[in-house]
């Protein structure tokens, strides 16, 4: 058997410079659960349609079953590993609002969901329900019907409202 | 009660395990690896039918890379599994039943090597004519898949009482519907896999998912052939199971492989190859006669069942059983005759799913009691009241029960709920288009809890101090995502007036754990609590006993509370550990990780955490003359092994010899508002009210999560999901084509509504609540889609071209189409 053709590849992961030698073919989804250990994002239907794979590519949401090392070289890839508060250790406000709502059972989507919620909010830092739906209906979830999920949703967007508003205060 | 956070006050207990998951740290045992892993894949069937005429493994061995094929050659022990029958070969030695039976498995240094050898493994096949249903199954002549036939029957049920027959004769009015439901999916977000490592001491340690870790040890040990004390099962976490990796899946080829490679073997199924080789929820025909008084009155029922159990046992039997007592719903009628046939076919594998059968029998006989209630022209929630049990009733199999007050409540509390009181006056928007139809219906149902009578269901726990000065809990129960850790959390801190972080919960592991049964049939709560109620006033004995010999103070002055023994009446203003956890970096979450994952390692924050900790209670301890002595010092006296109390008992089971038959059930009511597009035949379910009796709500976070993640599996059940098989080839083969439920797919509105209601002195505690929310939606769904469409739906996914409707609107003058 041949030997697969090794490539240089780049891109900053959560704030840090990675450099690895793979295959320009591999899936964005094992550079990241297999070569760099980073296994808080999931793997389950890779075909784009759970959302369990999601992390943000250059900021925006993308499963990354589908991204092929060749398509995210020199971005900047942020994984579930990549968010936390204010602080390097404590939770994002989304983490805390989904332990806070019970917007997880086994947790396998969460990442996923969380990530993608880190997009939604973004992009619509109080969205309404339309914005919800459209957001996370790339994120399959089989065990809290999305009540809880829809719950933490709500109360993150608020806070991250909040936290905003006060700090525009703070700069007026 | 309202079921929701502002409700539970105090008791919306932040899980354990919420930091761990929503942070990606927690390694679920399919994001195990280990440096000298080598990778293991399973060659499945090509034909869904067909006979091995040979099999060549000599060019896969021959790969570089590949470490071991193995093939039925190569199995030490019995090569056949399953928990109740054991007849699916782990690999096929002649014939091929489904698509998904294993021929061999392979070991090799990468997966994409592995993938590789599965290609040069060369099988020749005589291809036969799959049984592709369950008639063709039945059919004088057809081939028997099995050979303890008759036939490809697996099971047969019966129910015989009165004489419905002649009843039938005098009924007034009857009603015959045939019923279908799907091949549903459980869709668990995490596939099967796991890690199974060999260790120096010749002894097997397998990592992967399971609902009875003990089970798989059984089934392990008996198909390598070793005692089952050399085979150590850990299996939690899970990523989702809803019942669907209570059998063995990918176990036997992992253990195999890394027992001949002399190295860890990781296994990780994709999502297509889970789809094929998976389990399903049983399809079923239901045919069902049922016939009534000039009054009102259910006179004869008869029930004919149907199940398609696929190419092998696994709980078709029971899951039939179970069909068939609650076939009857919570209905008192004289005269019944009830037959149910589960058959073999080649179309996939059925077996255990959430509900258990009694979804798909719900469906059918609540559908009966609307199609009844129209003739009689009542009020369908009057119909059911006029003909439902009386409380001191025996159960369907007219097995005594234990009496409970449950199913009037629920019945009652639905009543006077808003949405149902909606269905008096159907709901109409003059704003919506005249295609769109609104209606409100309801269901209601008592379903079993536990295996059943004549099936062993053994359960027990262990209560210990242990050296580390915890207060340690140690079950065989699984945490597959409904919160079961956080509800042992809850109810320790409960009895002991302790912190969480005083607590020490051991599952999912079997060098651990003792045998306390499987996490299935929504036992697991009742049994810890009872089990729990056993072990604490012997534990509370001993551990005041002792405190009262180091400390001079009777023991009968003493407490136990947060870090230790407290003089009585002194205790720190509640235990308040269960509300202060907000910030979610859970204390006590590592020492849970830590039991659950075994290998897994420990975050050097977490320990540092606990340091905090410890110091800060020893501090608090100084400043208190209240404080006795702490769990730490207690721990150190006497010996290890007095500080362990154990238990052993059954679940509660009824005095009748009925075999399956129930003890504790559970109730509940369920009423749902849908939106009706008959242009498209869409459905949307807009408002719906679950009323449940289970007993006390322990931990209000997971009941709520549990009936409204039931119910939105129940809800797929109903409109989207069928794994579609085309001559028992799956047609829907992943996520994309097989369609759960998304966010954009739900009710946009549900309540959860508690009544916690037990007799006085009820010895079984809090009832589980895992299934009651996924068993009466899909008859409530379709009740209202009759109140707005006036269709009879008899069949799931409720098929969208019944609904569609040609617009009735005239054309206007001059206006015309050509």
């Amino acid at each position: 058997m041949n030997k697969p053709l090794k490539n240089h590849w780049t891109a900053i992961v959560n704030g840090e410079h990675k450099h690895l030698e793979i295959a320009q073919t591999t899936r964005l989804v094992d550079v990241l659960r297999t070569h760099l250990q980073l296994t808080g994002t999931k793997v389950s239907c890779e075909v784009g349609r759970c959302g369990s794979c999601m992390v943000l590519m250059d900021g925006e949401p993308v499963n990354s079953c589908l991204v092929m090392a060749y398509q995210c070289e020199g971005s900047d890839i942020v994984t579930i590993e990549g968010l936390h508060g204010e602080e390097k250790g404590t939770l994002h406000p989304i983490q805390q609002a989904f332990v806070e709502e019970g917007g997880f059972q086994c947790g396998y989507c969460t990442p996923g969901m969380v990530i993608s919620t880190k997009a939604l909010l973004d992009a619509h830092p109080e969205p309404s329900q339309e914005q919800i739906e459209s957001g996370l209906c790339g994120n399959l979830c089989r065990c809290t019907g999305y009540g809880g999920i829809i719950r933490a949703v709500r109360k993150a967007g608020e806070r991250c409202a909040i936290k905003e508003t006060s700090a525009e205060e703070t700069v007026s | 009660m309202l079921l929701n956070r502002k409700q539970s006050g105090k008791r919306w207990h932040l899980r354990p395990d919420g930091a761990p998951k929503v942070t990606g740290q927690l390694q679920y045992l399919t994001d195990m690896t280990l440096p000298d892993m080598i990778h293991g894949r399973v060659l499945r069937s090509e034909y869904p039918y067909a006979r091995i005429l040979s099999i060549d493994t000599s060019e896969a061995e021959a790969l570089e890379g590949v470490y071991a094929v193995l093939t039925s050659k190569d199995v030490p022990g019995l090569n056949r599994f399953g928990i109740a029958t054991p007849d699916q070969p782990v690999f096929c030695e002649d014939i091929v039943r489904y698509v998904g039976d294993a021929i061999a498995a392979v070991a090799a240094d990468s997966p994409e090597r592995a993938a590789l050898a599965l290609d040069a493994i060369r099988v020749e096949y005589e291809e036969l004519t799959p049984l592709n249903s369950t008639d063709a199954a039945l059919a004088p002549g057809a081939p028997e898949l099995h050979e303890h036939g008759p036939g490809n029957v697996l099971h047969r049920t019966e129910i015989k009482r009165g004489d419905a027959k002649q009843a039938f004769a005098t009924c007034d009015h009857i009603v015959t519907e045939t019923y279908y439901t799907p091949r549903q999916m459980h869709a668990y977000m995490e596939t099967e896999g796991g890690l199974f490592v060999p260790d120096e001491e010749g002894r097997l340690n397998v990592y992967a998912a399971t609902q009875h870790g003990y089970k798989d040890r059984m089934q392990l040990a008996r198909i390598i052939g070793c005692p089952e004390e050399d085979i150590r099962v850990v299996s939690s976490p899970i990523g989702g199971s809803f019942g669907g990796k209570d059998e063995l899946n990918v176990q036997p080829y992992g253990a195999l492989l890394a027992l001949r490679c002399g190295c860890p073997v990781k296994m990780h199924n994709s999502r297509k190859e889970s789809v094929r080789a998976g389990l399903k929820r049983h399809p079923m025909k239901i045919e069902m006669q049922t016939g009534m008084s000039r009054e009102g009155i259910i006179q004869a029922h008869r029930v004919r069942i149907t199940a398609d159990t696929g190419a092998y046992a696994t709980l078709g039997a029971p899951v039939l059983n179970f069909c068939t007592e609650h076939c009857l719903g919570p209905y008192a009628i004289p005269n019944v005759d009830v037959e149910g046939v589960s058959v073999y076919t080649n179309n996939g594998l059925s077996g255990e799913f959430r509900g258990f059968g009694g979804n798909q029998a719900i469906f059918a006989m609540e559908g009966q009691m609307d199609r009844l209630a129209e003739i009689m022209n009542m009020d369908p929630w009057e119909f059911r009241r006029r003909n439902m049990r009386e409380k001191n009733d025996p159960g369907p199999l007219n097995q005594r029960i234990l009496v409970t007050d449950g199913l009037s409540q629920v019945w009652e509390a639905l009543d006077r709920s808003e949405l149902w009181q909606k269905h008096q006056h159907p709901p109409t928007d003059p704003t919506l288009p005249p295609w769109i139809k609104r209606g409100v219906g309801a269901a209601i149902a008592m379903h079993g809890a536990g295996l059943g009578y004549g099936i062993p269901d053994p359960a027990g726990g262990r209560l210990s101090l242990n050296n580390e000065g915890k207060i340690e809990v140690a079950f065989s129960y699984e945490e597959f995502g409904q919160g079961l850790v956080a509800t042992l959390e809850i109810m320790l801190c409960d009895l002991f007036q302790c912190n969480t972080s005083d607590l020490s919960i051991i599952i999912g592991d079997t060098d651990r754990v003792p045998h306390s049964g499987s996490s299935t049939a929504s036992r697991s709560t009742t049994m810890a609590w009872m089990a729990l109620q056993r072990l604490q006033s012997p534990f509370r004995s001993h551990v005041l006993a002792v405190a009262s010999e180091a400390s001079g103070i009777p023991a009968d002055e003493l407490v136990t509370g947060p870090g230790g023994i407290w003089r009585k009446g002194q205790l720190p203003a509640e235990s308040s550990e269960v509300e202060t956890d907000v910030q979610g970096t859970g204390k006590s979450e590592k020492k849970v990780a830590l039991a659950l994952e075994g290998i897994i390692q420990t975050s050097e924050e977490a320990e540092k955490l606990e340091k905090a900790e410890r110091i800060e209670a020893k501090a608090k301890e100084g400043e208190r003359s209240d404080f006795v002595i702490s769990y730490a010092e207690l721990a150190t006296q006497g010996e290890a092994d007095e500080w362990i109390f154990d238990t052993k008992f059954d679940y509660p089971t009824t005095p009748d010899n009925v075999v399956g038959g129930h003890y504790l059930y559970t109730y509940a009511a369920v009423a749902a508002e849908v939106e009706v597009n008959t242009l498209t035949g869409e459905t949307k379910l807009l408002d719906t009210r679950h009323v449940v009796a289970a007993g006390p709500v322990i931990n209000p976070m997971g009941y709520i999560g549990q009936i409204e993640g039931g119910s939105v599996m129940a809800l797929g059940f109903t409109l989207t999901e069928d794994a579609v098989m085309q001559d028992s080839r799956y047609v829907t083969t992943n996520l994309d084509t097989y369609m759960i439920p998304t966010i954009q797919d739900i009710h946009t509105q549900l309540e959860v509504e508690a009544i916690e209601d037990l007799p006085e002195g009820d010895a079984f505690g809090p009832r589980g609540i895992g299934e009651i929310g996924s068993v009466a939606l899909a008859p409530a769904i379709t009740a209202a889609i009759h109140q707005a469409t006036g269709v009879w739906v008899n069949r799931l996914p409720v098929p969208r071209e019944q609904l569609v409707r040609p617009l009735n609107v005239p054309l206007q003058e001059g206006v015309s189409p050509s």
